[in-house]
């Protein structure tokens, strides 16, 4: 279906080679998983199969590349489009009409297809995407969950042969990921669909995988199953971490292949205990905030504090409420009623270098806060808005990122680095309380390990509070105090980490699943309370 | 008042500016500026592109001001009463239809800022268009013929709005890092270019969802000419019409 020959790919304002001497073929059904750090050439690799690079993109092509025995060098990506369905990472940034229906509709109209049978497929897709009661919604006020699903979902109704996905589940919670990724699955197994994914988030797609294309950086790339290239490869979920730290002798895929093959350890060993809450002064407080958009209740009385030293997790549904909170508590968006404070200040009251130096945050997008014309200058700016001494943002950014060019423009960079360069903008004014809104979008785990090591640090060694609000089970293991979950904009649950993440299996990380029901979060719990037994 | 023609507003606004530039009247001009202030403020949903008015009017301002200093200082004099006197810079025999400083007569000034104000209300007109109509619903209904132009026609019709989207998206990143009062020679370059890379992007979109492919365009839910559309159309043709009846 997709054939690959001796394809590679150079950027013209680029010393590096994206993709070297890449050969593989994807035959019809086949469900292939992209894997790769962080500005490898996952997305240009996607992109090559409809012809948007180079077309829109510029760059060299060698060798050839030909979808469903076509050519891409001979047509316009348009093309194409009845055959190649691609959702880029950004969905917000592709959408080319107002609303939910007038969306899914627009490439079968492009393709001049008779009404009744758009009018069809259209409430086909509302059902199969769960869309149905957001079918008349403007898509700038959807969540970026619901986005994502019309973004697939306008993908689908064209009834492609080949679907190509960019981080399909990274802004979805672990329940709405499941669902798209079994819809996948079904489509796949039933209609014969091939799709190519790239995705981080290993232990959300690996079950679904047939085979796995690993890009290595340097512009070489593995394509093999799922258990060979897991065996070694660096970029794992943490299910594979598990079976390596447990040495045992075969890779498991699935939770219940590990399970089998670890039954052992569920007998030693002591259970985590729950935390003991930390007792630092309050720097964030809410006191029955309530947001509401027109008739739409956002947020309802919401009661929450963060102490310092603390690090909290804010977690639920898509469309939730969760960055509505965060918006109202750092003072962007004005409660309807109720009031928050961070510091001691008013949210809406902080200004200038107070702002700076009480709260730090980024949004979902990190590219929103910059607006420099490349790292050195944004760093610069930084620089001079805290009078700091010259240089001091740019070393900092260097300590999380050590190879990010100075002089690249940060729309260039890859999200790690962008995450990394907002992150060290923020944090050279030195604020009491930083808030993370969807941090680990686009982040592979090293860089995932990054930053959990650098919020430990801000937060244990400085005694400061950090607020995230995330999807990312893991990352909420692996770092949260506690956790507050949000539904319809209440909070239905606020308490430790350990006892939120164990109490339903949807949101459970995955080396408690293996594991259960011992109480153990991540792969480093499981290794301790066998150090301890031996 | 939500299922407007897009083009409605599109053929509005070219009436008045017609009729603004035949009547060269800045009454005129000033009246047609405050009926489309009004119609942005009553009829524009709550998008995005509405608040392309306000920002159209910023630039015509930004216009005016350039336009008047630059006529006052530069030009052939109008004789009349003499207001102030400033330096005349001494230019060579070869350009001597040109005149640089000099006398600054009334009569001068109120020109400069006559045509200065027509100007404003030929911008404040097409902001008002794209404050009222959808960028996505008018690229709807364009032709599929004028594709030969597809790219270009995608990033004029949205680069408006999206220059206003990217100027609040700078202005919110500013005041998150606790700079309210950004310069506006800081925040022009990263604006321009932000704007342009969305447009862009968003031809690659519609290029990848296969745009102009077809000759032929379906409609899923066509979007039918209204008496509404007819009556506002009148209303700018009768202005037109009695600014011309007028003049003769």
């Amino acid at each position: 279906m997709i054939n690959f020959a001796n394809v590679s790919l150079i950027y013209p304002t680029s010393t590096k080679t994206i993709l070297e001497d890449l050969s593989f073929s994807i035959v019809e059904g086949e469900l292939v998983l992209i894997i790769g750090s962080t500005g490898t050439g996952k997305s240009s690799l996607l992109k090559l199969i409809n012809g948007l690079v180079p077309h829109h993109t510029g760059g060299i092509l060698a060798g050839d590349i030909t979808v469903d025995g076509i050519s891409t060098k001979l047509v316009r990506p348009g093309d194409l489009s009845h055959l190649v369905g691609i959702v880029g990472q950004n969905p917000s940034q592709g959408f080319v009409t107002d609303t939910v229906e007038e969306e899914l509709a627009f490439g079968m109209e492009a393709q001049n297809l008779a009404p009744d049978l758009m009018r069809k497929r259209v409430e086909e897709i509302l059902d199969l995407m769960a869309l149905a009661h957001l079918r008349n919604r403007s898509i700038s006020t959807l969540s970026g969950g619901e986005q994502q699903r019309v973004a697939i979902g306008s993908a689908l109704v064209m009834h492609p042969k080949i679907l190509v996905l960019d981080e399909p589940t990274s802004a979805l919670d672990p329940i709405a990921a499941e669902e798209v990724l079994s819809i996948l699955h079904r489509l796949v197994h039933d209609l014969s669909l091939t799709v190519v994914i790239a995705e981080h988030r290993l232990e959300r797609v690996i079950g679904f995988a047939d085979r796995i294309i690993h890009i290595s950086g340097d512009g070489s790339a593995k394509i093999d199953t799922p258990e060979v290239i897991l065996k070694d490869s660096d970029i794992a979920p943490p299910i594979v971490h598990l079976a390596r730290a447990l040495g045992l002798s075969e890779v498991g895929l699935s939770v219940r292949e590990v399970r089998r093959a670890s039954e052992k350890y569920r007998n030693v060993g002591d259970d985590l205990e729950s935390e003991i809450a930390v007792t630092g002064e309050i720097t964030v407080s809410a006191n029955d905030l309530t947001l509401k958009y027109g008739s739409h209740v956002a947020l309802k009385n919401i009661n929450i504090n963060v102490r310092a030293g603390e690090i909290v997790a804010l977690m639920g549904r898509n469309g939730a409420g969760k960055s509505s909170l965060l918006t109202t508590l750092v003072g962007l968006q004005n409660p309807t009623s109720g009031r928050s404070s961070i510091g001691g200040e008013f949210s809406t009251e902080l200004k200038g270098k107070i702002r700076r130096e009480t709260v730090g945050f980024i949004p979902q997008e990190p590219s929103d806060l910059l607006y420099g014309q490349s790292v050195l200058g944004e760093c610069q700016q930084a620089d001079k808005d805290n009078q700091i001494s010259k240089g001091t943002t740019l070393a900092l950014l260097q300590r999380i990122v050590p190879s990010v060019n100075e002089k690249t423009h940060p729309r260039d960079l890859s999200e790690g680095q962008r995450l990394a360069l907002a992150l060290s903008v923020v944090l050279s004014a030195q604020p009491q309380v930083l808030i993370l809104d969807e941090p680990t979008r686009g982040l592979d785990y090293q860089s995932k390990a990054l930053l959990c090591g650098l919020l430990q640090n801000f937060a244990k060694e400085l005694g400061r509070s950090v607020l995230i609000a995330t999807h990312d089970v893991e990352l909420v293991a692996e770092l949260a105090d506690r956790v507050i979950f949000l539904s319809e904009g209440e909070i239905v649950a606020d308490g430790p980490t350990l006892d939120i993440l164990l109490s339903s299996p949807a949101f459970a990380p995955q080396v408690s699943k293996v594991m259960s029901p011992r109480r153990w979060l991540t792969v480093s719990d499981v290794v301790a309370a066998m150090e301890k037994q031996q | 008042m939500k299922s407007l023609h897009p083009l409605t507003w599109w053929i509005w606004s070219l009436l008045i500016v017609g009729a603004v530039i035949a009547s060269n009247n800045a009454w005129v001009a000033g009246f047609a500026m405050a009926v489309a202030a009004i119609s942005v403020f009553k009829f524009s949903e709550n998008a995005p592109w509405s608040k392309s008015f306000w920002f159209s009017l910023k630039l015509g301002a930004f216009i005016l001001v350039i336009r008047t200093v630059v006529g006052v200082l530069i030009g052939v004099p109008i004789p009349g009463t003499a207001l102030f006197s400033i330096p005349r810079l001494p230019l060579p025999n070869w350009i001597a239809g040109i005149r640089v400083g000099g006398v600054v007569t009334q009569e001068r000034l109120l020109s400069s800022i006559h045509e200065g104000l027509i100007i404003i209300t030929v911008i404040a007109l097409f902001g008002a268009a794209v404050s009222l109509t959808s960028p996505h619903k008018l690229l709807r209904i364009t032709p599929i013929v004028i594709y030969e132009f597809g790219v270009a026609t995608v990033i004029a019709t949205s680069a408006l709005p999206q220059l206003v989207l990217s100027a609040s998206r700078i202005r919110r990143a500013r005041a998150l890092r606790g700079d309210e009062k950004p310069s506006w020679r800081s925040i022009a370059i990263p604006l321009l270019e932000d704007s342009l890379s969305r447009s862009l992007e968003l031809a690659a979109a519609m290029d990848a969802r296969g745009y102009g492919i077809s000759r032929k365009r379906s409609r899923y839910r066509p979007i039918p000419w209204q008496q509404i559309d007819s009556a506002v159309v009148a209303t700018a043709l009768a202005a037109i019409t009695f600014v011309l009846v007028l003049k003769r």
